[in-house]
């Protein structure tokens, strides 16, 4: 979940009470969801919160928040705005893996160090989440007095910056926190923050690059150049964001224009125009930031439903109003219905139960009374659980202690430790699987389902079988009493390219006898009773299994089908988990007992 | 006749004549007392013996009392002491006189108030005066101890041995003395013979079928011995944790739900409105499986439905994710993250056919996290997911339930939290009052699906789900503090033996 860094003091300034303490602040933003998680050095607030609120990643939207909570504001608020003087354009080099743009211009700003701090806060708040990481959106804030907008031919005022491309060893320019011409390909290889980003631009021929009349400023999404840094002296700023997706960097504009407003700022548009040529959006002409209202309609009824209360008309459009929304009653299709306006920092609302829950939040749904619903069902097991208890149930009662083990293994456990031999991987042409593969013939042999990117190399895959969790529970435990008789009915899994998964899915009942004397027919004899207590014919013809003693493995036949093996363990499986008493086993398919 | 040997014993050692007590006996057919005591009774069943009980009061002194016997009682040897010193003509300093008394500690005190209730006597403002009345040589109770020490049954009065069990200088004890004499049956018994019957060990089939049971004797085993514990079958502790939820959903109305534990992304995430960009689905927290790597065949219909919800959202003001939307993606396989892949596939009719509202369903399978492993997270945990299916179902309805399942647990004062998850809205962590700590815990996660996830899977009502992990219930219910040693293949064989069963 993220977190967000709030100064009290900011808090308190920027909501107008500067009476409420640290500790009502801390009782205020819990009570809309932002849970204090402890302070930094600064005496600053770490708090959590759920990432649909994005709006609230700074301190400016999280005191709008509150303000609301209190009562001091209602409605949806918009902040004003002064027709463009800048234009973005974007040429047809704009690389096509991030063909977006949008922008606007913030006047008027006297910023303090905590001031600019929660703005970069904001920005790497919002790249960590709406952002994905910079893929989807990037920011860049600059300061506009370095900008020298391009005087077009006619005799229109207008000033412009460019984004385009820029051949990876092209253009060079001094990126943040360096002294040095760079071309972007350098930045990526030299600089400790092109490194981190490499990854997004890793490929392409061009690199996205934005121009003003000087040259080079910045390199989004890496890294902005050094001569637009912002600092406390800057005045006016140009906030910049390209990615995969207008709607999206459009709202991330958004809530830095919310942010920014709070702090004084005037809010100035800006003109992107798309040229011929220039991706998906060519020819495309836009104003930014959108700060349109959004409408919604919400049935009174279906507020009633999803709370279960009777609400009067009037304290539903309070609920709302007291949410940051405007809301006008009417008489819609479906009885009485509210025409919603949604503020655009709201990325959140994507359905009108997104406003019922506004609703909710502002009446309070810890007021709600619960209620057992008037509802009536049949409750059951399903048959295969019930199998697996009642086989559970008989194994315990023949004496085995029953084992609960990971379905996650890794190979050498699944496959080198018994003695079987490991399937080789598909070559990623999908062209294996069933049977004849060496090592599949054998109960336990099968190719195993493969993580792509474990998170341990002690679980790498799915295990095919249930015996080598079994082994692994006895060689932990060798310094506990025997006997040692423990049993597992557990999951396993192979690839079985019939499946529509392509991965067959079983459970087994695993079972091994470890104590002095251990032989295959006390195994046999306890096979024989688990058997016997599901009314099946067994059989136990021999055959040959790497993990057993030649001679002393058979086949688990139940109803004439093999279903699994039997034996005593293979002396060299047996040292291999460092065992010292005789271990004998079974393992067959649960489903055979059905 | 035939008795056992212990009874032939105590029967010989009895007279008809003379009454002998029990330690007699005992005595004389070489037989503890508890052994001949227990032959004597059951003698006396028989009608061959007659024990008669008789109780007698003894006085013992203590080991205060023995000591003083020795050293005079502490107030005489300060009277003595008062005198030598002149206290029976004039005061004298009551430092002086417990000086040449030659006591300290607590016998001061003892002499000082025995002193005065014997009247000795005074003591006032730091001052000693005797009494030369008084002679400490015939005082009652150090007489009562002389002759109590040297055994002489002849004890003083009542009130003399009351004062000095006060003073916690003797002490009184009861004992019954039984006695047995010979029955007029006991005589002609032994007068007839009698033998003695044998002992056995082991109780025999031939013992039982023979009727010899009847004239043996079973020998006697030290019944509270340890005795070899065995090493009994078992069910795991989380396992049976599990069987009980399980038990406690069906009883009210859940039914339980099954299916792959390697899954498409489509059931996993995309059914329950997960953008394809969200972090969780990124290949780092998930397992995706790099073999197989996907899915054959999806539902078409349900596909474009979905992909529909995602892109343009439902409803006429609905809208959707302004996300990437892959086909391939979709159909990319994964070890489950979590069991609401099992909902997705039941409510969508795939699983089991179209459902009718109202249907309760729940599942307690295993989910798996690519995540850290810990005290508390596992990479694979047990995920109870439970969803009620109905018209018209509001957050009280979900509240009631969700309040009813975890009393069944011990768990009340349930809080609801308003949270975000991407599939429900409302959604709401659950917060419970631990039964031991008293804490604020978070028990679970719950909502209202979305109508972007309900409505592509064809359902068009209400329904309200909740899941929580079963590990976490465990360790409330139980207080186990550490996962990994309950769960897995590091699990100590001791834990699993000696574990307390739950129920």
């Amino acid at each position: 979940m993220p977190t967000v860094e709030v100064d009290p003091d900011a808090l308190r300034q920027l909501t107008g009470h500067a009476d409420k303490d640290d500790e009502q602040l801390r009782e205020d933003l819990f009570a809309l969801g932002l849970e204090y998680e402890g302070e930094t050095e600064d005496g600053e607030f770490e708090l959590e919160f759920a990432p649909d609120r994005l709006d609230r990643l700074s301190v400016e939207g999280v005191a709008r928040s509150l303000r609301y909570q209190y009562g001091d504001d209602r409605g949806v608020y918009v902040p004003s705005t002064n027709d463009p003087e800048w234009t973005i354009h974007v040429d047809s080099d704009v690389p096509e893996e991030r063909p977006y743009v949008t922008g606007a211009v913030i006047r008027g700003l006297d910023l303090d160090e905590p001031a600019l701090e929660s703005l970069i806060q904001l920005q790497e708040k919002l790249h960590a989440t709406m952002g994905r990481q910079r893929a989807k959106g990037a920011i860049g804030v600059h300061d506009l007095t370095m900008l020298k907008g391009e005087v077009p031919n006619d005799e229109e005022t207008t000033k412009s910056i460019t984004y385009t491309g820029v051949e990876p060893d092209g253009d060079t320019f001094v990126p943040l926190d360096s002294n040095a011409e760079m071309a972007p390909a350098d930045v990526l290889t030299d600089h400790p923050i092109g490194d981190t980003y490499a990854d997004l631009v890793a490929g392409q021929d061009r690199y996205p690059a934005i121009y003003d009349e000087i040259g080079l400023f910045s390199f989004p999404p890496v890294i902005n150049g050094r001569r637009t840094e912002v600092s406390t002296d800057s005045r006016d700023l140009f906030v910049e964001m390209t990615g995969t997706d207008q709607w999206t960097i459009d709202k991330m504009l958004t809530i830095v224009c919310y942010a920014l407003d709070a702090r004084g700022g005037q809010v100035e548009e800006v003109r992107v125009e798309y040229d011929d040529g220039s991706g998906p959006a060519a020819g495309r002409e836009l104003v930014r930031p959108d700060l349109a209202t959004k409408r919604k309609r919400v049935a009174h009824d279906d507020i009633e439903t999803m709370l279960g209360v009777d609400l009067d008309e009037r304290d539903v459009v309070d609920y709302f109003e007291r949410s940051g929304l405007d809301a006008e009653a009417d008489d819609g299709d479906d009885g009485t219905e509210y025409a919603v306006g949604v503020p655009p920092y709201r990325v959140d609302v994507l359905h009108p139960v997104d406003l019922i829950d506004d609703v909710g939040r502002a009446y309070g749904f810890n007021e709600l009374e619960p209620r057992y619903p008037d509802v009536s069902t049949v409750g059951g097991r399903h048959e295969r659980s019930r199998l697996e208890a009642a086989a559970r149930d008989t194994l315990v009662g023949i004496g085995f202690e029953d084992l609960l083990n990971f379905h996650l293994i890794d190979e050498e456990q699944n496959y080198e430790r018994l003695n079987v031999e490991r399937p080789e991987r598909s070559s990623g042409d999908g062209a294996n699987g069933d049977s004849r593969e060496p090592g599949t013939d054998v109960f336990g042999g099968g190719a195993a389902p493969t993580i792509e990117q474990p998170y341990s190399e002690d679980f790498t895959i799915v295990r095919t079988w249930a015996l080598p969790s079994v082994m692994m529970v006895l060689e932990n435990n060798t310094h506990r009493a025997y006997p040692q008789d423990l049993a597992e009915i557990g999951f396993s899994a192979h690839v079985d390219e019939s499946e529509n998964t392509n991965v067959a899915e079983r459970r087994t009942v695993a079972a091994a006898l470890c104590h002095a004397g251990a032989s295959y027919e006390d195994a046999k004899s306890r096979l024989q009773a688990l058997v016997d207590a599901f009314g099946k014919d067994l059989e136990t013809p021999p055959t040959e299994h790497p993990t057993f003693i030649s001679g002393r493995t058979a086949s688990v036949e139940i109803d004439g089908e093999t279903v699994g093996v039997i034996g005593e363990v293979h002396p060299e499986v047996i040292v291999e988990h460092d065992l010292e008493l005789p271990v004998a086993a079974f393992e067959f398919d649960l489903e055979a007992l059905r | 006749m035939k008795l056992p040997d212990a009874q032939v014993a105590v029967l010989e050692a009895a007279s008809a004549n003379e009454e002998r007590t029990i330690d007699r006996i005992a005595g004389e057919a070489d037989l503890d007392p508890t052994a001949a005591t227990r032959a004597a009774f059951e003698l006396e069943e028989e009608g061959l013996l007659a024990v008669t009980e008789r109780t007698s009061s003894e006085v013992s002194l203590t080991e205060e009392a023995e000591e003083y016997v020795e050293t005079d009682l502490p107030e005489l040897r300060l009277y003595r002491a008062a005198v030598s010193l002149g206290a029976d003509e004039e005061a004298v300093e009551l430092g002086r006189v417990i000086g040449e008394a030659g006591l300290d500690g607590p016998a001061v005190d003892i002499a000082l108030s025995n002193f005065a209730r014997k009247a000795y006597g005074e003591i006032d403002s730091g001052e000693v005066t005797a009494d030369p009345e008084k002679n400490a040589d015939s005082d009652d109770e150090a007489a009562a101890l002389d002759a109590l020490a040297a055994g002489s049954a002849a004890y003083q009065s009542d009130v003399i041995i009351e004062d000095l069990e006060n003073r916690g200088l003797v002490e009184r004890s009861e004992t019954t003395v039984r006695s047995v004499t010979l029955t007029e049956n006991g005589v002609t018994a032994l007068m007839e013979g009698i033998e003695t019957a044998e002992t056995v060990g082991q109780l025999t089939s031939e013992l039982l079928t023979s009727g010899e049971w009847r004239d043996v004797e079973f020998s006697e085993y030290n019944v509270e011995a340890d005795a070899e514990e065995p090493t009994p079958g078992r069910q795991h502790p989380l396992r049976r944790m599990a069987e009980q939820v399980k038990d406690t959903l069906v009883g009210m109305g859940f039914q339980e739900m099954q299916g792959p534990h390697v899954d498409a992304d489509f059931w996993i995430n995309d059914c329950l409105f997960m953008p394809q960009d969200h972090p969780a689905r990124n290949h780092w927290d998930r397992f995706a499986l790099e073999e197989p790597g996907a899915i054959d065949e999806l539902p078409e219909d349900l596909v474009a439905a979905v992909e529909s919800a995602h892109r343009e959202g439902v409803g006429p003001d609905g809208e959707g994710y302004h996300s990437p939307w892959d086909l391939d993606f979709a159909k990319a396989l994964a070890l489950r993250g979590h069991t609401t892949s099992l909902s997705a596939r039941h409510l969508s009719g795939e699983a089991m056919g179209e459902l009718e509202p109202p249907q309760r369903f729940f599942s307690i399978e295993k989910a798996y996290r690519n995540d850290t492993l810990d005290a508390t997270h596992l990479l694979e945990f047990f995920q109870i997911e439970g969803w009620v299916m109905a018209e018209d179902l509001s957050v009280r309805d979900l509240m009631g339930t969700f309040t009813e399942f975890y009393e069944q647990f011990g768990i009340t004062d349930i809080e609801f939290k308003p949270h975000y998850n991407p599939y429900t809205e409302p959604s709401f962590e659950l917060f419970g009052r631990h039964p031991e700590t008293g804490e604020m815990i978070e028990i679970g996660n719950s909502g209202i699906f979305r109508p972007e996830m309900l409505e592509p899977l064809g359902v068009d009502c209400d329904v309200m789900a909740w899941g929580l992990a079963l590990e976490r219930l465990f360790m409330l219910a139980t207080g186990a503090e550490d996962i990994r040693d309950v769960h897995g293949t590091l699990v100590d064989l001791e834990y699993l033996r000696s574990e307390e069963v739950t129920y």
